[in-house]
């Protein structure tokens, strides 16, 4: 029979009965509840790392900051050249520069904030096993982060707008600009919390989001009109249910054409936005213990 | 005994039948009221995914097997082990590499989740590593603003401790300026090591990182070191120095190929383990391995049991 006791010669079992009152599991996840008021109280984290590694981006290239402002303007001519002279993709669409130029920037701060987002937590390596803090600050720190950078994008596309023939003047309608970049912030972030926690676990799948974000914008009518499909009723259908669509359609309506957008417009990318941010922070929640993983 | 009903008879007969050989001896159990540290049956098995090897196969076969070259191990890197750790107690925890002293540390501090079991702590233990990265693209002082931010502290906290963390570090106002990427490796874990200890930590994991530096920081690493074993809860230390951990620790555990091996004072298994590195390193693998038998023999198992099955379900807090 094996004996209890203090000498560490005699070997065998005691079982020890632990007050477990004070302890606590190390790295749980905290409740739903408890998980959406700790990243509140880590806002500090998520604003001071979202603007400092703004100038840590910057640094490795000689332009900088210019090439936020380039490369949608390059893109925009490339479509230009080939969408709009070539194919002659344009042709009856009013003020086509215009409505590219909206297309192309709005489009790109939505493909840069879910792809940096998506890599948020498997760039991050280092900080993530370091410290313990809740994940999602991670991905929502990216997103911010590309929403500040995108501030100067978005001032040039204003410019661009306005002095490219034929030139638009600002109504009141230009601050649906504000709530619709809000709505847009909340759906990029929702996409990448559920990116984020794939590509955590995935790392491959970060190619196929590059893919993917290329396909949705060719079906976005970033450089078409949606009415090319007004004969095939599915297809119309299709265009009116894509969120992306229904955010630069909205943006197109309000800076170029003065007139309200389709409220269904509203109402479909409100509840695309709802849907990915709930599933997105429960999803990512879910498997909030193992973002410190090796792989 | 030849009763028909099977169950009454066997719950009516079992106090007699146990008497002559008890199957299962009742474990005295011992109550612990101040744990800061409990491992439950914590073991880690990992899933490594690898290239083939070149050497292993005929370029036919390989050609024939596909492409992807790709097949996954399992490494069980630690066995299920249970362990108690009281408040004011420090731990040495020795082993020769690749023992797994440093996945039973990844465990007690959260940052791998046990594949079995489950580990406990008072409050979150805090690791004091060599693995110096934190964000390379970002600046000395940004990056200590961050590490402080990410350990839960809030903006005043964080700017309070700001001048603390550059005297630890050593490091100068200009170097601080400077992209983390731009750091040697010794700077950079200096500064690792001021940012990781600005916070007085109740529970200490410090993981080797009493040998990084040049001789003035280890002796300042080493004053900061004694001061927050002062005020700690509970302090873990993995070193290769025995007169380290003879010198700081009260007690030790001995972990080998996996296995909790030796779990007693800091003298008797620093000594234990030195004779087996001896004997190893002379050849006598022999030897070594009857005294790993031995050890294991005699060592004193601990499971845990809560009261009432009452095991702790809350998340630390720091």
């Amino acid at each position: 029979m094996a004996e209890s006791g203090d000498s560490h010669s005699q070997g065998g079992t005691v079982v020890l009965t632990v007050d477990g009152s004070g302890l606590g599991r190390v790295g749980a996840r905290p409740g739903l509840g408890r998980y959406l008021a700790s990243l509140w109280e880590f806002r500090s984290f998520i604003l001071f790392d979202s603007r400092s590694r703004i100038a840590g981006a910057n640094s490795t290239n000689a332009l900088g900051r210019l090439w936020m402002v380039l490369n949608p303007i390059l893109d925009g001519l490339a479509y230009f050249l080939v969408f709009g002279l070539l194919l002659g993709t344009g042709r009856g669409i009013e003020n086509f520069l215009a409505y590219l130029i909206v297309g192309v920037f709005l489009f790109r701060f939505t493909t840069q904030a879910v792809t940096s987002g998506s890599r948020s937590i498997s760039g991050n390596a280092s900080i993530v096993r370091a410290f313990q803090f809740p994940r999602a600050t991670l991905p929502i720190a990216t997103n911010i982060r590309e929403l500040l950078q995108f501030g100067p994008t978005l001032a040039v596309m204003v410019v661009l707008v306005l002095v490219i023939p034929p030139m638009e003047t600002i109504t009141w309608r230009w601050l649906l600009m504000i709530p619709l970049l809000a709505v847009q912030t909340l759906f990029n972030v929702g996409l990448s919390l559920i990116l984020a926690r794939i590509v955590s676990h995935w790392v491959d799948f970060g190619n196929i989001i590059g893919f993917g974000m290329r396909l949705w914008l060719y079906l976005s009518a970033v450089f078409f009109s949606a009415r090319r499909f007004e004969d095939i009723p599915p297809l119309m259908t299709a265009m009116h249910l894509n969120p992306m669509f229904c955010v630069l359609d909205i943006a197109r309506q309000s800076m170029l054409y003065g007139q309200p957008a389709d409220p269904a417009r509203w109402g479909v990318l409100l509840a695309w936005t709802a849907a990915l941010l709930v599933i997105g922070v429960v999803f990512f929640w879910m498997a909030e213990e193992t973002y410190g993983e090796e792989r | 005994m030849t009763q028909s009903d099977p169950t009454t008879s066997d719950r009516s007969a079992a106090p007699r039948h146990a008497l002559p050989t008890p199957p299962l001896p009742p474990a005295p159990a011992d109550r612990v009221e101040d744990a800061a540290v409990v491992l439950d049956q914590a073991g880690m098995t990992y899933t490594v995914r690898s290239a083939e090897a070149l050497g292993g196969r005929s370029l036919r076969s390989r050609l024939r097997g596909g492409a992807s070259g790709l097949r996954t191990t399992t490494v069980e890197a630690l066995k299920p082990l249970s362990l108690v750790v009281r408040q004011g107690e420090s731990v040495g925890v020795v082993g020769t590499n690749g023992s797994g002293k440093s996945t039973l540390m990844k465990l007690v501090t959260g940052q791998l989740h046990p594949t079995t079991g489950h580990v406990y702590a008072a409050t979150t233990p805090v690791m004091l590593g060599v693995n110096a990265a934190l964000v390379r693209q970002v600046s000395g002082e940004d990056n200590i603003m961050l590490g402080c931010l990410a350990m839960g502290m809030s903006r005043v906290e964080a700017e309070a401790k700001y001048d603390s963390i550059v005297e630890l570090s050593g490091l100068e106002a200009k170097a601080l300026q400077l992209p983390l990427k731009a750091y040697s490796s010794g700077m950079a874990s200096r500064l690792q090591f001021a940012i990781a200890t600005a916070v007085d930590p109740d529970i200490l994991v410090i993981d080797e990182a009493l040998n990084t530096g040049d001789a003035q920081f280890r002796a300042r690493t080493r004053s900061r070191i004694d001061q927050l074993r002062e005020q700690a809860g509970c302090v873990f230390l993995v070193s290769h120095s025995m007169s380290t951990i003879q010198e700081m620790c009260t007690r030790a555990i001995w972990i080998e190929q996996g296995v909790l091996t030796m779990d007693s004072g800091a003298k008797s298994v620093t000594r234990t383990y030195a004779r087996y590195t001896r004997k190893k390193a002379r050849g006598d693998h022999e030897g070594a391995l009857a005294l790993l038998e031995a050890e294991r023999g005699v060592l004193k198992r601990t499971p845990v049991t809560w009261p009432d099955d009452a095991r702790p379900r809350r998340t630390t807090a720091s």
